[in-house]
């Protein structure tokens, strides 16, 4: 993929596994949470035989899906590079299927960093990046990386294509 | 300079008539459906009526009170609020394109409708004239085209322009309005051919086929009455008369149908703007500079294929799709002949190359393809396990359905077609209906590659581009070998040789 361009090199933080992981056990729990309160409302009224067999299949459907989960974030964390050049943002991620984006500066529009309860708890940022159609997130850097980033970005992007 | 102005006063009645219209619904349920009625909803229904009435007609007064605009060398000014006061700039260089729609009602008072679009989000995203007089609408249009040219001298040659600016706006526009040169205009064959295409001669299949059954009903009865009305409809040329009448009748219909729509279309082009203007009755005119098209798009469906017809689409930042009952106008006429719509892309975009040598999918991505999992199939399938239908056995349709996948992908797989040539990408796919895409490298946004599991077993990658548009638009070929992926990208780091700094 990179005969002209450095491939990127930069990783997000190592613990963007933990909030992964943390956020994704919250989500399963309510998952399962309102499974469970389904399958008791179809015990105490109980309901045609369908709904007892889409409850079913939607159980197991879950169960694959959280052990995905708690599987996902190690190879993600793992994936993930990115780098920001004059020129280009690079963004490599993705397990099964692996993704390379590349976006010149001069199309980017703004750059934000946010940070939510879980990332505040281990000090990360994720940093988002909107072009005129599209916005990329680097999911979870160190809070002084990511506001580092965010000031080199918005250098970069200051020059602007003419429009015509 | 000029002071800001009021927008034309025809604007009150035309927001009035709109209205009119939006309340007849309301009107016909309160007064004529529940006319005699006295509940209590509908009483108040009508007092609510009467008030949401009055608030409409005094805010429409009161927005054409306030809402003034003034136009400077380079942008638009806008003033508007009742209460909160508020003014805005929309300068002319971030105007896309401009869409003039000339309805009835317009014609009716020799005025015009013009809206400027920006492709911003939010307030101000487009600049529009509801009621505008004609020459009003020439000179906001001409002092556009002028400072946008003006942009773009300065941009191209870095030199300042060295004539004053008041000067050039007169020459401009005159020499402007000459050079334009008309490519398209249809004749009476392409309109039949157009009529055909779009099937709109069927319309009247479904009035035949229900006005057939209730002659058959009446005739059923006259038939236990007596002999003699069966005598004539039994014999067959007289049924084949009528049924012939019917068919003339559709296709004429279908004719004027499509020539109310695609007869008076004319597209033209002068150095640095494209022209489209379409519409016999309510008329539509659309403009955009060259340099803002992002992207080329020409679409055939199966029909259009058999026909060697093709439609070309412009791809602007500036949503393209006006207003609903406006109708799409980004298209160059949806009916050209394949060969013409080649030559007439490349006299309106010179900077556009097509090439017709295109590279193919290798044979290890028709492989991949029919190996893929489809869903649909299996979602299908599986319903169709446990809905078990009455009429086939389950798994012939399920069979049917995977051999129309299967095809389908064949299809897709020989359709696909891609090329980077120099600047420039070209990417046709579809199975049954094809696109081709053809764009500038300068003009892409963003390009993605991306890789799975499967794709990577075989060598194989899917290519992506992003183009400014309304939403953005996307573009993209599957199955690419890898190698062409990895030119690919490094062809679009290659923009930054070629693209102006501001």
């Amino acid at each position: 993929m990179y005969t002209q361009l450095t491939p990127p090199r930069e990783r997000i933080s190592k613990d963007a596994v933990k909030v992964w992981l943390i956020g994704e056990t919250i989500l399963n729990a309510i998952g399962f949470l309102i499974l469970a309160v389904l399958f008791y409302l179809d015990y105490r009224y109980s309901w045609k035989a369908w709904a007892g067999w889409i409850l079913k299949g939607s159980t197991i459907i879950l169960i694959l899906g959280s052990l995905w989960t708690f599987i996902h974030p190690f190879f993600l964390y793992k994936s993930w590079r990115y780098d920001v050049s004059e020129e280009f943002l690079q963004i490599k991620s993705g397990v099964l299927v692996e993704r390379h984006e590349l976006v010149p500066m001069t199309k980017i529009q703004s750059v934000a960093t946010k940070q939510g309860p879980l990332l505040r708890k281990y000090g990360l940022c994720s940093v988002t990046l909107t072009t005129m159609g599209s916005s990329h997130t680097i999911p979870a850097l160190p809070q002084e990386i990511a506001v580092q980033l965010r000031s080199q970005i918005v250098q970069y992007a200051k020059i602007k294509e003419a429009e015509s | 300079m000029r002071k800001a102005e009021r927008y034309n006063p025809l604007v009150i009645l035309f927001q009035l008539l709109k209205l009119v219209r939006n309340s007849v619904f309301f009107v016909v349920y309160l007064f004529l459906i529940k006319a005699g009625s006295e509940s209590s909803f509908i009483v108040y229904g009508r007092y609510l009526f009467f008030v949401a009435l009055g608030m409409s007609v005094s805010s429409i007064i009161a927005k054409w009170l306030t809402q003034k605009y003034r136009l400077d060398d380079r942008s638009f000014h806008l003033y508007k609020g009742v209460f909160n006061k508020s003014e805005w700039t929309v300068p002319f260089s971030k105007i896309q394109n401009i869409n003039r729609h000339t309805s009835l009602f317009h014609r009716l008072f020799g005025v015009t409708s013009v809206r400027f679009e920006t492709g911003m989000e939010g307030e101000g995203a487009d600049v529009s004239f509801e009621v505008i007089s004609r020459h009003e609408a020439d000179r906001i249009e001409a002092a556009i085209a002028v400072s946008q040219s003006q942009a773009l001298k300065e941009v191209s040659s870095a030199e300042p322009v060295g004539v004053g600016a008041e000067e050039i706006p007169s020459d401009e526009t005159e020499s402007t309005a000459q050079q334009r040169t008309v490519h398209f205009t249809p004749t009476q064959k392409d309109i039949l051919k157009a009529s055909f295409t779009s099937l709109s001669f069927l319309v009247l299949i479904p009035v035949i086929i229900s006005v057939y059954s209730k002659i058959n009903d009446v005739f059923n009865i006259e038939d236990k009455a007596g002999g003699f009305v069966q005598s004539i409809w039994s014999s067959k040329w007289l049924f084949a008369v009528i049924v012939a009448a019917f068919i003339l009748a559709s296709m004429l219909l279908g004719i004027a149908r499509t020539f109310l729509k695609y007869g008076k279309y004319e597209i033209s082009s002068d150095e640095d703007h494209i022209y489209i203007a379409k519409g016999v009755v309510d008329k539509t005119t659309f403009s955009i500079a060259k340099e803002r098209v992002q992207a080329v798009e020409l679409q055939q469906s199966v029909l259009k294929r058999w026909l060697g017809l093709a439609e070309v689409k412009l791809i602007s930042a500036g949503g393209l799709k006006s207003d609903k009952n406006v109708g799409e106008i980004n298209s160059l006429y949806p009916f050209l002949p394949v060969t013409r719509a080649y030559d007439m892309i490349a006299e309106i975009l010179p900077s556009y190359e097509l090439t017709a040598e295109m590279k193919r999918l290798p044979v290890s991505s028709l492989w991949i393809r029919l190996l893929r999992p489809s869903w649909l199939w299996v979602i299908i399938t599986a319903g169709l396990y446990v809905f078990q239908p009455r009429f086939l056995a389950w798994w012939i349709l399920s069979a049917v359905l995977l051999a129309i996948v299967l095809i389908a992908r064949w299809l897709g797989y020989l359709n696909t077609r891609y090329i980077l040539h120099r600047n420039f990408i070209q990417m046709k796919t579809g199975s049954f209906a094809t696109t081709l895409f053809v764009s500038r490298r300068d003009k892409i946004i963003e390009v993605k590659v991306t890789q799975s599991k499967i794709q990577r077993l075989f060598g194989l990658a899917t290519i992506g581009t992003v183009n400014r548009a309304k939403p953005v638009h996307r573009t993209g070929v599957k199955d690419v070998p890898l190698k062409e992926a990895q030119a690919f990208y490094n062809w679009y780091v290659g923009r930054t040789q070629e693209i102006e700094i501001e």
